[in-house]
């Protein structure tokens, strides 16, 4: 009884593999557009607000819906492509191959910034001059973004690990909050809110360097981009679109990114003259980088014992859509 | 008016009757536990062959990789952590609790003030609470610990009412006769005939404390089962989201077992259908 | 002249619109065992209860020399959670007196039954630890709210006997509420026969018969007749 099922069963299955392979020359002929596609924006991608705002990818892909999710951080934005609530997620890419290293199938395939967006934050009147001084103090920083590895690079900089401190972990914006309330002593800021903080509330950067900047890119999962890379061609280009807008109406951007976070004008100016537009491939360079970058995952046991984080960073950077940025 | 059928209580021999009723404990707990043990082969099986991905739902052996990872070495510190929240806000929150419990049952009066206001608050679902705790008591233990009792509060104010005002008239006439005082029939009546009543209330407001110190924890903590739940989420660690559900589970049904346990010494005068066949 | 035990006048006792109660009075020698017989409703039960203290809303007055009164109710109201030997020494908290629990746990006939939860006590069984927590307090007045009405009739005259014999060694006198007749006549030595209500005391009957007394006495099957034409004048039956 047993052994006849399961002959049925493999037969099946082979028989549906069979199908699906043909089919495979056809479908990458001609890739019909999808039915939806779903992106996230962010106050820390301005060109993403641009791309929304302008509507250039509705615009080229009009047989598909196109839906918006506001992320709140790269934390929020990878579990959403993780769980397919969206297509195209930005993050750091710090904070992607972290995401890469733990298991999630993803492949970064654009640059949407690189800006000094994190560091370190204390109130105006505060004591601290140095990071050694916030030993056993508490920090707020987003758990899986950028903020946060900026953090623990600073941190073993100054010869401090993780649990030398109290790291509270609150999403961006409560981080903020409790920075300015004095519920904690530091903050891993992120921009507009980092921004907002010094015009706002005249915190002061107790720690900056752009070293521990980790670029903004826009990740996939694998198999969407097995099967979607036309799609993804095709949002790139709007993407593209936007970024040149971008860089031609610097002005007009910071009235945009104002309006669309909601803070002042002076923030969104001080958010943009940290962030550089210019160059949105995916390099060579940008690789090392980010294996420059990688030890801290291990040393501050982010990722799974024995995770080898170069092969990671290797399969997570999609050298293959340089081709199509490259274009432009 | 009951009539029982026996004068006496059989004298049974005991040590056959015990040996039995062992027997069958074990044969129930073992029935028990085939639900679980199957689900779990299950999963292994479905996600080692691929139907399931494993970067969404981790093989239940992976997760017991991540179980032994994180005993050696920071689990106890977040298993301390949450306990000791837990325990300090149950035991804030039921006792006051049982305070306006016996309050509000004792005195139509302080119902008639008390019970539409707790009935309003006690609607306010738990999340609700967290934003503004978070903004009036800030991030700290403070908050936490006040949203637990909070949520241990209501179940066992909630029972211990209704059992207050389930009890007998009858019985609180004999103490009347005898001419206790106020404080004296509380003591010696109302309480322990309210006690069935209340330990269902304190064994719900337990798990409500649980539910709350979960939520508690997700936001704006350091250390913790919630900080490690929410810590796998943030960094694409479901194994680690899986294994603190699974440490919850564990110490929630841990601590329902206790209050169970006390429930059935202090509760064994109690003349209900209990499924048991010995009298003790 | 032995001084009265107990001396109760009710001019009126009310319920709100209803009169229960009207123009009794009633006096209670020590030793002496006094039934209120009557119909289910006629108030025998609230003249006991204004006797106990239970209800003090009454025109009336209540002159009471007997120092200690005990009540016996209807069931037995043990507290479920304590043992029979806690049950009887309630009402000294926890420092009752050892021996004399265990003596009227002899007394009552439940001897080995000390450490027993309620719920291991049949009927009757029950109400003997409500007669015995009762005695606790040594008191000089018993009174006792239809105590039998909730056991089987073999049990009743078992625990009529008991009720006896314990009144004549401690010396108790009973006011006893009941609506059994025979009962009233087999254990009173006087029997007060109540009207429907608004109630009074209609007739007086005394049983001049010594203890112990037997049921099949003839004298005791003539006073049931007369109680029972009594009873219909009253319109009770």
């Amino acid at each position: 009884m047993k052994s006849t099922f399961r002959f049925s069963s493999v037969k099946y299955l082979l028989s549906a593999c069979a199908l699906a392979l043909s089919l495979q020359p056809l479908a990458q002929a001609a890739e019909t557009p999808p039915a939806e596609v779903h992106l996230d924006y962010a106050y820390y991608s301005p060109v993403s607000l641009v791309l929304k705002h302008f509507g250039f990818l509705e615009k080229a892909l009009p047989q598909t819906k196109v839906s918006w999710v506001l992320s709140q951080g790269s934390n929020r934005s990878l579990e959403y492509l993780n769980s397919g609530g969206v297509d195209f997620a930005s993050s750091a890419s710090l904070a992607a191959v972290l995401s890469r290293a733990n298991g999630s199938p993803i492949k970064s395939v654009y640059v949407y910034s690189r800006a000094e967006w994190t560091a370190l934050l204390v109130r105006k009147d505060s004591p601290y001059k140095t990071v050694a001084d916030l030993k056993g103090k508490k920090i707020a920083a987003t758990k899986g973004t950028d903020p946060y590895l900026f953090t623990l690079r600073s941190l073993q900089q100054a010869g401090l690990s993780k649990d030398d401190v109290e790291l509270v972990h609150l999403q961006h914006p409560d981080g903020r909050i409790a920075l300015e309330k004095g519920d904690v002593d530091a903050w891993a800021g992120l921009d507009p809110h980092m921004a907002a903080s010094q015009v706002q509330a005249g915190s002061r950067l107790l720690y900056r360097n752009t070293q521990f900047n980790s670029y903004g890119v826009v990740s996939v999962t694998e198999t969407y981009a097995k099967e979607h890379p036309q799609t993804i061609d095709t949002v790139l280009n709007a993407y593209e679109q936007a970024r040149e807008w971008a860089v031609k109406n610097p002005e007009e951007l910071a009235k945009l990114l104002a309006s669309e976070s909601g803070l002042p004008l002076a923030v969104a100016t001080l958010q943009l003259s940290r962030t550089d537009l210019s160059s949105p491939q995916l390099t060579a360079k940008d690789v090392l980088a980010s294996k420059a970058a990688a030890p801290i995952l291990v040393s501050e046991e982010l990722v799974r014992r024995g995770v080898n984080v170069d092969q990671v960073i290797d399969q997570l950077i999609d050298t293959g859509v340089k081709q199509t940025v490259a274009r432009q | 008016m009951t009539s029982k059928s026996k004068n006496l209580p059989l004298e049974l021999p005991t040590p056959r009757r015990a040996r039995f009723s062992l027997h069958n404990a074990w044969r129930l707990r073992l029935k028990g536990l085939v639900l679980p043990v199957l689900i779990v082969l299950l999963l292994e099986f479905v996600v080692r062959i691929g139907w399931l991905p494993s970067y969404q739902m981790p093989a239940p052996s992976e997760i017991a990789l991540t179980l032994r990872d994180l005993a050696d070495g920071a689990l106890w510190k977040h298993i301390s952590a949450s306990l000791l929240r837990v325990l300090l806000g149950f035991a804030i929150g039921a006792s006051l609790a049982l305070v306006f419990a016996a309050w509000v049952g004792l005195s139509r009066e302080a119902e008639a003030y008390l019970e539409p206001t707790f009935a309003g608050l006690r609607s306010i679902p738990s999340l609700a609470w967290v934003p503004l705790l978070l903004l009036w008591l800030g991030i700290d233990e403070t908050s936490k610990i006040v949203l637990i009792a909070i949520g241990a509060f209501f179940p066992v104010y909630l029972n211990g009412v209704a059992a207050i005002r389930d009890i007998d008239r009858k019985l609180v006439e004999v103490g009347q006769m005898y001419g206790f005082s106020r404080r004296r029939l509380v003591r010696r009546i109302l309480l322990p005939a309210a006690l069935p009543g209340l330990f269902t209330g304190l064994r719900s407001g337990m798990s409500l404390a649980w539910m709350f110190l979960v939520a508690a924890e997700l936001i704006a903590a350091t250390k913790g089962l919630g900080y490690l739940l929410s810590d796998g989420r943030e960094t694409s660690r479901p194994d680690i989201v899986l294994a603190a559900i699974i440490v919850l589970a564990l110490l929630g049904k841990l601590s329902d077992g206790l209050l169970a346990g006390l429930e059935k010494r202090f509760l064994a005068w109690r003349d209900t259908f209990n499924g048991q066949s010995t009298e003790d | 002249m032995t001084a009265h035990l107990l001396d109760i006048r009710v001019e009126r006792k009310s319920f709100a619109a209803t009169t229960v109660l009207k123009n009794i009075h009633l006096q209670l020698q020590p030793r002496e065992t006094v039934s209120l017989l009557g119909p289910s409703g006629c108030g025998k039960s609230t003249l006991l209860r204004i006797v106990a203290g239970l209800e003090k809303d009454f025109q009336g007055e209540l002159r009471n020399n007997a120092g200690e009164v005990a009540f016996v109710f209807q069931e037995p109201r043990l507290m479920p959670w304590l043992t029979v030997e806690q049950n009887i020494g309630f009402s000294a908290d926890n420092h009752y007196d050892r021996a004399w629990v265990a003596q009227l746990i002899e007394e009552v006939g439940l001897g080995g039954f000390a450490q027993a939860l309620p719920k291991a006590l049949s009927g009757g069984m029950a109400q003997r630890v409500a007669i015995a927590r009762g005695l606790y307090s040594r008191p000089q007045v018993l009174l006792l709210d239809e105590p039998f009405s909730a056991v089987d009739a073999f049990t009743r005259m078992k625990l009529q006997d008991l009720l006896l014999q314990l009144a004549q060694r401690h010396a108790i006198a009973l006011l006893l509420v009941t609506h059994d007749v025979d009962e009233a006549l087999y254990l009173s030595d006087r029997v007060l026969v109540m009207d429907n209500r608004p109630s009074s005391i209609r007739q007086q009957l005394s049983v001049d018969l010594p203890h112990p007394r037997d049921r099949r006495d003839p004298q005791l099957a003539s006073l049931k007749a007369l109680s029972l034409t009594e009873l219909q004048r009253a319109h009770v039956i």
